[in-house]
Parts: structure tokens; sequence; C-alpha cells
């Protein structure tokens, strides 16, 4: 599984400065990482599993 | 006045169970899964006291069931019996209806609970699956998210790992 790296804008409350901002939302193969503009707070995901339509039927 | 509604049904009938109850008009329910015996079944069994023996008793002999549960405004809850009694006509099941005396609700932090929302979002590339441009859909919640096709379905499921301090907390 290779996926090229997705770079997104989320507009939103930071979760932890409360101030409507933007957030950058990068999005790689193993992990995902969402930061605040206004404070920098960041929140890391780490890739956990994929499934398929065939897992599913 | 409203009433605790709790409808005990195995699992194959669990679908029926809570469409009966949306069509009836119910606003929301939880539910719960469990192993369950009946009066019936346990009738005459009476079993070794050592944790071992009980949890194979249980593992053995208990029926896999649901339990949905719904609160519900006291004047609605003949109807939902009777469309529950209608859809799941030959089927095993029990409901309870509990009168309930005060519901007390604390919506927590309300600005916090604002800023902790779901967030959409959306990316037009080729799935690296199926192979095909379409949209690919983000949910992120604050702690997992997930990415799906919406040509193949393929999901990939992501969980927090950890978060750093902004800024303004270094200085």
């Amino acid at each position: 599984m290779s996926i090229e790296k997705w770079n997104l804008k989320k507009s939103a409350n930071c979760f932890k400065c409360g101030d409507a901002t933007i957030h950058d939302v990068e999005v790689d193969t193993y992990t995902l990482k969402i930061s605040c503009r206004d404070c920098g707070f960041t929140r890391y995901y780490k890739f956990h599993m994929v499934e398929t339509p065939a897992q599913r039927d | 006045m409203k009433a605790h509604l709790r409808v005990f049904v195995e699992v194959e009938n669990l679908g029926k169970a809570i469409n009966a109850l949306t069509d009836a008009g119910i606003t929301g329910f939880y539910v719960l899964e469990y192993k369950g015996l009946s009066p019936q079944d346990w009738k005459g069994f009476s079993i070794k006291e050592d944790p071992k023996s009980a949890i194979s008793l249980i593992r053995d002999m208990a029926t896999d069931a649901v339990l949905v549960c719904s609160v519900v405004e006291e004047k609605k809850v003949d109807g939902i019996v009777d469309a529950l009694t209608e859809s799941l006509k030959g089927e095993k099941y029990t409901i309870l209806e509990v009168p309930i005396r005060r519901i007390i609700v604390n919506y927590g932090d309300q600005e916090k609970a604002e800023r902790t929302e779901t967030w959409l979002l959306e990316k037009d590339v080729q799935c690296f699956y199926c192979g095909e441009k379409a949209i690919q859909k983000i949910k992120i919640d604050t702690n997992r998210a997930k990415i799906w096709c919406t040509n193949c379905g393929t999901t990939r499921h992501y969980v927090i790992k950890g978060s750093e301090k902004g800024w303004d907390d270094e200085h």
C-alpha cells in the first residue's frame, strides 16, 4: 500500500486554543497529522488497519 | 411521564426490532450485546461454583442476544409495543416497560464539545485499491480517523498516537 501524501485544509475551532482557524491536515500512508495554524497544537494519528470490500463479503 | 423501554431479542432479529422501533417513532436508542439463558432453558440447572465451570457453562449454553433500549413518551409505548409485536411475530422476544421518575442530563463542556466535533473532508484522487479516480472521504474524530473510497469502499483506519503542544506552551 503506497499512497501519495495529501495536504488538506480544514476551518474549525482548535481543540486547544478554541480559535476558529485553519488546520493543516497531512495524510500519508501510515500517518495522519492535524495542526492548528494559530497555536501550533498538533494531533498525530497512526495507521491501524485497512478494510477491503472482499473482507466485508 | 417517560418510560424506559427494554426490548430483548435474539441477534438475528435486531434489524427487525430497530426498524419497528424507528417506524413507531423512537428518536434514539442504545444497544447492549449479551449472552443469556431464558427461564425455560435455565430450569433445573445448577452450576459448580468455580469460575471456570461458570464461564464454560455460559459459553456453551447461553444464547447470543441483544438488548435494545429507548426512552420514550409513555403515551407512545402502546403503539411501539404493537409495532414490535407485529414485526417480531413468531420470534422470541421480551419487552420491559420501566417508568422513569427523573432524568438528569449534563451536556458537559459545550464549548469543548463544539471543538471536538467530527470533521469531514474529501479528496478526489485515484484510490490505491481499486485504481479508480473517485472521491476519498475523510472522517476525523478526536481519537480516530478513517478514509474510504466512494467507489470501492476500501477503508483505511487510523488511531490517535499523541499530540504536541502548541507554540504558546513552549515560551
